[in-house]
């Protein structure tokens, strides 16, 4: 640093050891202040899941041309690829048509085994440390669908326990998504089949959406994902599973990847009381079209907030 | 002590304190969070999609080993085999068949062999009606008294289903009752629940711990 010792105006009053008080002081100040920059840049070594010039300058999702788009996929495989060693298959699945999409959940069937967690888990990609899940179970007591009374971490030997019944919740693909109103750059928005996705590209990590949602089901990657190598899912969609960046807002999306090429979820596949359904509600034949004309309680969670969820809570009466 | 010299010690002290304050900064600046704790893998089997056990319709379809369906290695054909009860009107398992559990339905009103088997040809099964059903075809007969909830399975409201939920792109898998059901003891048994949410903050870990 410098310090300077001759060339002093007079009137300072050079010190005994050629130094001004004046100059010491403003030599200390400004080693503090560059010393208080650099600590308080240093984070940003860590950053090293930085956006590639390509991803910054990628356009808007609903501006792509396929062939833009599959210049896209082709970035993200080679990304995964490098990262985990393991080349993937990255489609841009659009919503079928004649389709909407509608989750019916019997709880009455439901035994809080939580495989479906996991199952998700698996399927979608989620970090594993910190860990994010799309699925929250909640036990309840028998009687009532108190909220307050809701226990996420039960743990007993065996379920299901007496007097307390189960409830998943995960999105609720809302037909009036708050969450899609706050967002201000339009990183999420609801698509055709009636799924609220996000494009994890453009979204911006300013968690407003998160804030907006009544039923926590978005969730922010604070820090880096962790997946293991051997537990990547290499079956990935774009605006599905594909492994996310740090900052950036992910929640279910009824697993594009999978639903819209025709399969069940993966929640649905490894349920083993059967509670969870799923279908086309376009469909009179479907399993879900069967159910909401049939049974006789539905419960659609916080609604009187008005958001409108497409996803059915039932009972067997 | 004169005022001036009391005014710089302050600034001597206070100079100090800011000085260790902003060496300890500096020295922690690298240091970004608290090292995660470990969260263990879930095990493979929570992510099992098999049904909860294995049906003779399942074994069928798999190309398993039969031989422990072949009735008639023991019992003599056409000679429908006794059944034997205690003082309290309970069914007597005999020992050849000591791997069924009879309890299907309360108060012993369902503790009679063929009530659903044929006693005639033990490898079939018999609906009330007279009518004959094949094993790895028993749906019907399980709505012959389970009326609502054969309903609901066939709507699709009750049971598991799998593969595609769009049948022109692929096939959709029903399970039948017994995929799921002993029909001996078709209450499912309780499991063990996967592991619950790992609370990533550690105070919220400790309190979470405390309140159990």
């Amino acid at each position: 640093m410098p310090t300077p010792t001759s060339n002093l105006p007079e009137n300072e009053g050079p010190s005994p050891d050629g130094q001004s008080r004046r100059s010491f002081l403003r030599s200390a100040v400004a080693a503090s202040g560059l010393a208080a920059l650099a600590a308080s840049l240093a984070p940003l070594r860590h950053l090293n899941d930085f956006p590639s010039l390509e991803q910054f300058l990628q356009k808007y999702y609903k501006e792509l041309t396929p062939e833009e788009m599959a210049k896209v996929l082709k970035r993200i495989e080679d990304e995964v690829e490098q990262q985990y060693g393991l080349r993937p298959q990255v489609r841009d699945l659009k919503p079928m048509n004649g389709v909407e999409f509608v989750y019916a959940l019997n709880l009455t069937r439901c035994i809080g085994c939580r495989k479906c967690v996991h199952a998700c888990v698996a399927e979608n990609n989620e970090s594993r440390n910190p860990e994010i899940q799309y699925i929250r179970v909640v036990r309840l007591p028998h009687g009532s669908l108190d909220l307050d009374k809701a226990e996420h971490n039960y743990n007993p030997e065996l379920v299901p326990e007496k007097g307390y019944f189960y409830m998943p919740v995960q999105c609720q693909q809302c037909k009036n998504p708050p969450c899609v109103k706050v967002c201000p750059v339009h990183a999420t928005w609801q698509d055709a089949d009636g799924i609220t996705v996000i494009d994890y590209d453009w979204c911006i990590g300013c968690r407003y959406c998160a804030a907006a949602c009544p039923y926590w089901a978005r969730h922010f990657n604070f820090t880096k994902p962790t997946i293991p190598k051997e537990r990547l899912n290499p079956d990935m969609a774009y605006l599905g599973n594909r492994p996310r960046r740090q900052g950036v807002m992910e929640k279910c999306h009824f697993c594009v990847q999978r639903t819209r090429v025709g399969r069940y979820p993966a929640c649905v596949e490894v349920c083993p009381v059967g509670a969870r359904k799923f279908g086309n509600i376009l469909d009179p034949e479907s399993e879900v079209s069967y159910i909401l004309r049939t049974k006789r309680v539905f419960v659609q969670l916080k609604e009187e907030l008005g958001t409108s969820p497409r996803f059915f809570y039932y009972f067997d009466v | 002590m004169s005022q001036g010299e009391r005014t710089g010690t302050v600034l001597l002290v206070l100079a100090v304190v800011f000085v260790a304050l902003g060496m300890k900064f500096v020295s922690r600046a690298g240091t970004r969070f608290p090292a995660l704790q470990k969260i263990p893998l879930v095990d493979t089997q929570f992510l099992e999609t098999a049904t909860i056990r294995k049906s003779y319709a399942e074994l069928i379809r798999t190309k398993a080993d039969l031989s422990d369906f072949d009735c008639y290695a023991c019992h003599e054909k056409g000679k429908p085999p006794p059944l034997r009860f205690d003082a309290q009107h309970n069914l007597i398992v005999p020992q050849e068949h000591s791997d069924i559990v009879m309890k299907h339905g309360t108060h012993n009103r369902n503790n009679n062999c063929f009530n659903c088997h044929d006693e005639q040809n033990l490898e079939l099964l018999q609906a009330r009606d007279g009518r004959q059903i094949k094993l790895a075809e028993s749906p019907p007969l399980c709505g012959s008294c389970h009326g609502p909830t054969y309903r609901d399975w066939e709507g699709g409201a009750h049971g598991r289903t799998s593969g595609y939920w769009d049948r022109s792109l692929g096939p959709m898998k029903r399970q039948i009752c017994v995929d799921c059901h002993d029909p001996h003891h078709p209450k499912i048994p309780p499991r063990k629940p996967a592991p619950g949410p790992h609370l990533l903050h550690p105070v919220a870990a400790l309190a979470a711990e405390a309140s159990h």
